[in-house]
């Protein structure tokens, strides 16, 4: 751990600026940060003299903000740093499986070296934690595991992480519990899923594999459900209750959720409820070319809300780039969300929850002792962050810098 | 500045498509040297040719080089941009509390108009466009003070971009009673006649179009409408428009912006208001909004000329907006799941006025002797690629001249 420094002339934003009880900016003070142990251990105003001879970084003024979480990436499935391919069209999804498992292997690059490629990208835009599903299936058994295992240890002190083991071919379609059971003791702290219903063919029997996977491995649970409306909501009210049953309240997360776009928004109203009594997490990548699930509405009921990527170059899509600031940007944009404190807020997506101020304008972040995770933006508050993406001029993770600089900060074409 | 003779070096073009058991897998290209005069391209050779020349000689590093691009609705004299950050109000009354806003707002803006006009047609050509059609507020609430403004930019623009302004009556024609100042406005530097709304804004959807046309007709002016009002109330909208436009001889010659209606209606329905459009020469053009897009391929297979514009740059109606077409045209991509070789490399069109390197056989349509040098150069193997993964522009030219960026 380096020794301890201050972070000096970082605006933090302290309140908002009401007129007629609506929010209308935000107000922002500059202040010192002391970053000890990595840690934030002292705030004071920039108004006061720093009297001891630690070490100092003068931020100018950059505004700072909790470092990102990716809820939703492939590690193992990127095509960065191989050459340009587009997308082959199929007609179902068992081909794109077929097309995936031949391609992976044939590429002149590594697993490794692309996770690392996309790794490197997550800091630059000040990503600090991600969640990757791993590919576990059959014909690549853990090889995908061990190469992600491997370009996350090249990042040790850089990012934290957590791995869902994913058998993309389905759990009973491709027989994967034993080698998704194995991936849990080397290394995998979910277990992953997809589409009970269309890809495994039973709802019932692949709900259950995964509770008991996740028991048994003391692990958690994160289901890719693209199953589309009543198809998907039924699954999502079986997991609800198998959630509950196990006691993995709190653990569980269905990535896409889509069903959950594609019904009335009063039903959606009664099956949020449920996912918030069974502490279950909806992660959406925003997609703009079907129906996702109602954001603002799962929030209003409690329902933990996390956006991710998902597809970042891939075999399945050309597009995504890993700035996930830029998808909570999406967010707020096809919510219209555009006020000043929606915008705000829409950070909470992306930050575990995480808001400089609360809904009510009271400072809530950062607090005595929270990890120096952060990053520096060019920006003048969340909101201007959310909807204009601004550049991540610096990101730090646990009091080290690991992307950009305060020095650099000259800006491509 | 003057028209300069040379040869760009080294220049990537795109040649024809690769095929995979008879579809399109990739795309081919070659180097080639192309010589610009003029202020066109004049000469395109191998470039395993050796080239004995006199003239300077500047290498494009083996760059690709694609059309340079078109924003065909932007706002450049209402924008935030390179101002202080500002986050728009939650509308209460919808579209008329944006107007009210504009009657504190604009007066207030003036100061800074021309500066933050110009600050945006900088990001603009940062991103590769050098074409832009920008509508300019002309009503009572702001007079013709931010023609003038953007007029002042424009001209400090002239040699980077060809920039067509809109006499654009946001408070409504008929509404506010502009005629006389989208009139004035048309003699002083504005090209086309805008309007918005007929019927929500105007009340009077007949009285407004026709009013519409007679500035056109009087002014030998094209028309470029924003039309948001949905369902069949746009649809009838459209369909009037469509009459007066066949009755003025005006084919070709009107634009819709927006069409919002056409996301309401059936595709066999808009595919009917498609032919309608086709057959009037009315082109749409489209910011591609996230929540409600229109049909755009659709249109586009029945022959429909739709562009894209990025409109809102942050201001005071939006705070998103990044003013780059080809992140834009991306977008559309994957709103559309256009997402193999062809397809995307296809898409180029919307953002290009219709050109694309490689025409549906394969075969090379641009760059062709004569074009006018106005092209950027991508950090990318083919258009395909800088379409999904929005690739970094290197340069920029315009009319032979580099306008932004370095090779």
């Amino acid at each position: 751990m380096s020794t301890a420094f201050w972070l000096t002339n970082t605006t933090l934003e302290t309140g908002y600026q009401n007129n007629n009880g609506v929010v209308i900016g935000t107000n922002t003070e500059r202040f010192h940060l002391l970053i000890d142990g990595g840690k934030i251990s002292k705030i004071i105003p920039a108004s006061e003299p720093i009297t001891d001879d630690l070490p100092k970084k003068d931020v100018k003024g950059l505004l700072m903000l909790p470092s990102i979480i990716e809820k939703h990436c492939h590690l193992d499935k990127t095509l960065l740093d191989d050459r340009w391919r587009a997308v082959t069209p199929v007609n179902s999804i068992f081909e794109r499986f077929e097309i995936e498992k031949k391609i992976l292997p044939s590429l002149e690059t590594t697993t490794q070296e692309r996770a690392e490629k996309l790794l490197n990208n997550y800091l630059t835009y000040g990503v600090t934690h991600v969640r990757t599903h791993v590919d576990i299936y059959p014909e690549v058994g853990l090889k995908n595991l061990e190469e992600v295992k491997k370009a996350l240890q090249t990042f040790e002190g850089k990012l934290s992480y957590e791995i869902v083991a994913f058998p993309q071919h389905g759990l009973l379609r491709s027989n994967a519990k034993n080698l998704v059971s194995e991936a849990l003791r080397q290394g995998a702290n979910y277990v992953g899923g997809v589409d009970p219903a269309t890809v495994d063919g039973d709802i019932e029997a692949s709900l259950q594999q995964m509770v008991e996977l996740a028991v048994e491995g003391n692990a958690g649970i994160d289901l890719h459900l693209h199953d589309s409306d009543h198809l998907g909501v039924f699954t999502m009210k079986r997991l609800a209750q198998l959630t509950k049953e196990a006691g993995l309240q709190g653990k569980v997360a269905i990535s896409h959720a889509f069903g959950l776009g594609d019904i009335l928004l009063s039903q959606a109203d009664e099956i949020a409820e449920l996912l918030a009594d069974a502490g279950i997490t909806i992660i959406t990548s925003v997609p703009i070319n079907r129906q996702f699930p109602p954001v603002g509405l799962l929030r209003e009921k409690g329902t933990s809300v996390a956006v991710g990527c998902d597809n970042i170059f891939d075999v399945w899509s050309p597009f995504g780039n890993g700035d996930v600031l830029e998808r909570a940007s999406r967010l707020a944009e096809v919510s219209g969300w555009v006020d000043e404190r929606s915008l705000a807020q829409t950070l909470s997506f992306i930050t575990d929850g995480k808001t400089p101020l609360n809904h009510q304008g009271e400072q809530a972040w950062p607090n005595i002792g929270d990890d120096a995770s952060i990053i520096l933006v060019d920006a003048t508050c969340s909101a201007e962050a959310i909807a204009r993406r601004s550049r991540r001029v610096l990101t730090m993770y646990k009091g080290e810098i690991v992307s950009g600089s305060i020095e650099n900060s000259r800006q491509g074409l | 500045m003057a028209d300069k003779t040379y040869w760009l070096t080294n220049v990537r073009l795109e040649t024809g498509y690769q095929y995979e058991n008879g579809s399109v897998a990739g795309t081919k290209t070659e180097q080639f040297h192309v010589r610009i005069e003029d202020r066109t391209i004049k000469e395109i050779v191998p470039a395993d040719k050796l080239l004995i020349t006199d003239l300077p000689k500047q290498d494009a590093n083996n760059y690709l080089m694609l059309p340079s691009f078109r924003d065909m609705h932007i706002h450049l004299d209402k924008t935030y941009y390179s101002g202080p950050w500002k986050a728009p109000t939650i509308p209460s009354k919808g579209i008329i509390t944006r107007l009210k806003e504009e009657e504190k707002l604009l007066p207030r803006q003036l100061t800074v108009a021309e500066e933050r006009a110009k600050n945006l047609l900088d990001l603009l050509l940062r991103a590769g466009s050098t074409h832009i059609r920008t509508h300019c507020n002309v009503d009572p609430v702001i007079g013709l003070k931010n023609l003038e403004a953007t007029l002042q930019a424009v001209e400090a623009y002239k040699g980077k971009a060809s920039v067509e302004i809109v006499a654009f009556p946001q408070h409504g024609l008929l509404r506010s009673q502009s005629v006389s100042l989208v009139r004035e406005a048309l003699q002083n530097g504005a090209s086309l006649v805008g309007g918005v709304d007929p019927a929500t804004i105007d009340g009077n959807i007949e009285k407004s179009l026709q009013t519409v046309m007679e500035l056109a007709v009087e002014a030998n002016a094209n028309i470029d409408l924003h039309i948001h009002d949905p369902g069949h109330l746009g649809i009838f909208t459209f369909k009037r428009l469509a009459a007066l436009t066949e009755e003025a001889g005006w084919q070709g010659r009107v634009t819709i912006s927006h069409a919002l209606a056409l996301a309401d209606i059936s595709l066999e329905e808009a595919n009917e208001v498609a032919e309608m459009l086709v057959h009037q020469g009315i082109s749409i053009t489209s910011s591609v909004p996230i929540g409600k897009t229109i049909p755009i391929p659709l249109l586009q297979k029945k022959g429909v000329e739709v562009s894209l514009g990025d409109d809102s740059i942050t201001d005071h109606w939006s705070p998103f907006g990044k003013g780059d077409s080809l992140e834009k045209v991306g977008i559309l991509a994957e709103r559309f799941r256009l997402s193999d070789e062809f397809s995307l490399g296809q898409t180029l069109r919307y953002i290009t006025g219709g050109v694309t390197t490689l025409n549906a056989a394969g075969q090379w349509i641009w760059p062709h002797v004569g074009d006018d040098a106005d092209f950027v150069f991508v950090d990318a193997s083919c258009s395909s690629e800088a379409v999904a993964r929005s690739a970094s522009r290197m340069a920029v030219f315009f009319k032979g001249n580099l306008v932004v960026g370095t090779l």
